[in-house]
């Protein structure tokens, strides 16, 4: 089952295990400049709203209300990273291992390819959470993403346009699957029973912070691995998949649509980086996936712009970042990217 | 419920004392930003449960759910009202129905994402 709280869907599998859940939000973010230079991660400034497209049927295309699953709303050129939290269980001191599959316009953002059923290696075509704590964008080299970027349907800009030569979908889709009940025991057994100590919780850093159907385009080059399942993948138990829609609309037509105020629009790279704040940098020691050769062949939203003699970006100048923070996945419990305020 | 506010929060204070310290009566209170002697009279139960305000603060120091020790001390939190005041046929009718459901049934009234064709 899916459920929307807070701004955030929870992937529960409660018929597998009592425990077996996963959240997934969207943070709203900087872009990076999309200038062929790499980037290390922007911030996260807080949730994007989300709501159910049943609630509002004349308000929505009829595709929308047809795919079923939730609608966020972003500016055009606005940029967005989705994270993930796992679900840690006291008693066998470890998370509950959730894989989970995204697409944009249902082209898989890891592995390229058109959207489809299950779970797949060589390549892999999915993230699993914990050990994957967030994905800024499509996976083009080793160890290299470009970011997610809002682009109107039908501009060309798109992943899936790129791909399919189609505007048929847009948005985002996400699919869960549940590590089978019986291997997280296996590799996680029950620990003795004793007082439970968790860990206090981190002050949050605080900062002040076409047509309405969108889709994700790749912007700049960002440093960010994918990491390679470290599970078999017949660990995962693919009868009990959950899967969601998200739709994206213009912000401009969102209070038209919901009857409430969009978040205001991030700042630029530029004025974040001048006032100071940090960029963020994460290492890990896993291993991870190349990259997809059918996205690396993509066009980034500036390349093609500059094609066209068009300008889709704007604020797009090349920053200077001396600011940067480097995270370890020890300090992901209590300290992440991602503000809020 | 038979639990009471004060019993309660000085058992979830007692708890979290052994696990880690840190959780005296006047740290807790150093926490909260209210007298020690304040703390200790809530748990006597010598005086009423504390604003809304205060006991979603407590809620966050002693880590339980705030709708749980709102509901302690007789109180529901101000969003819920909202909730219901916004609604109030609809919202008293779907409480009435349900209240004596067993919880099991109460959970399957949560609202689940619908999945479409894809």
């Amino acid at each position: 089952m899916i459920e929307l709280r807070a701004d955030e869907l929870v992937f529960a599998f409660p018929e597998v295990h009592p425990g077996a859940q996963a959240t997934v939000n969207f943070q709203r973010t900087l872009r990076i400049p999309d200038d062929g230079k790499d980037y290390p991660l922007p911030p996260g400034l807080g949730r994007f709203p989300l709501r159910h497209v049943d609630d509002f049927g004349r308000a929505v295309p009829p595709s929308w209300i047809e795919h079923g699953g939730v609608l966020l709303p972003m500016y055009q050129a606005e940029a967005l990273w989705l994270s993930f939290q796992g679900n840690y269980l006291d008693e066998h001191e470890a998370y509950y291992r959730i894989a989970l599959k995204i697409a944009t316009g249902k082209i898989n953002a890891v592995s390229g390819q058109p959207w489809r059923a299950g779970l797949h290696r060589r390549p892999q075509d999915y993230v699993v959470v914990p050990e994957q704590p967030w994905l800024d964008g499509y996976c083009v080299e080793k160890g290299i993403i470009r970011q997610f970027v809002a682009m109107p349907l039908g501009a060309g800009y798109t992943a899936e346009e790129q791909v399919t030569g189609k505007a048929e979908f847009g948005g985002l889709q996400i699919m869960a699957i549940p590590m089978k009940r019986d291997v997280f025991e296996r590799h996680f057994p029950k620990v003795p029973t004793r007082p439970i100590v968790r860990e206090p919780r981190s002050s949050v850093i605080c900062f002040s912070a076409g047509g309405s159907e969108m889709g994700l385009a790749p912007g700049g080059r960002m440093r960010q691995e994918i990491s390679e399942d470290p599970f078999d993948l017949a660990d995962w138990d693919l009868e009990h998949a959950s899967r969601c829609f998200i739709h994206i609309c213009n912000s401009k037509d969102w209070q038209a649509i919901t009857g409430e105020q969009p978040p205001t629009e991030p700042p630029t790279a530029a004025a974040y980086t001048k006032a100071g704040m940090p960029w963020f940098d994460y290492y890990s020691e896993r291993e991870a996936v190349a990259g997809s050769k059918v996205l690396a062949g993509l066009q980034s939203v500036a390349t093609l712009g500059r094609r066209r003699r068009k300008k889709p970006l704007p604020e797009n100048e090349t920053v200077k970042v001396d600011r940067v923070i480097n995270l370890r996945p020890v300090q992901l419990k209590g300290r992440v990217r991602e503000y809020i305020c | 419920m038979n639990e009471t506010f004060g019993r309660f929060v000085r058992r979830r204070r007692e708890e979290l004392a052994r696990g880690r310290g840190g959780y005296s009566v006047r740290k807790m209170a150093a926490m909260l930003d209210i007298q020690p002697s304040y703390i200790s009279k809530i748990e006597r139960e010598e005086v009423k449960p504390p604003s809304e305000e205060t006991i979603i603060q407590m809620a966050q120091v002693l880590e339980v759910d705030q709708d749980v020790l709102l509901a302690l001390a007789g109180k529901v939190s101000a969003d819920l009202r909202g909730i219901i005041v916004k609604r109030p046929q609809l919202f008293a009718d779907l409480l009435r129905q349900i209240r004596e459901a067993p919880d099991h049934a109460i959970l399957r009234v949560v609202r689940e994402i619908r999945d479409g064709k894809w």
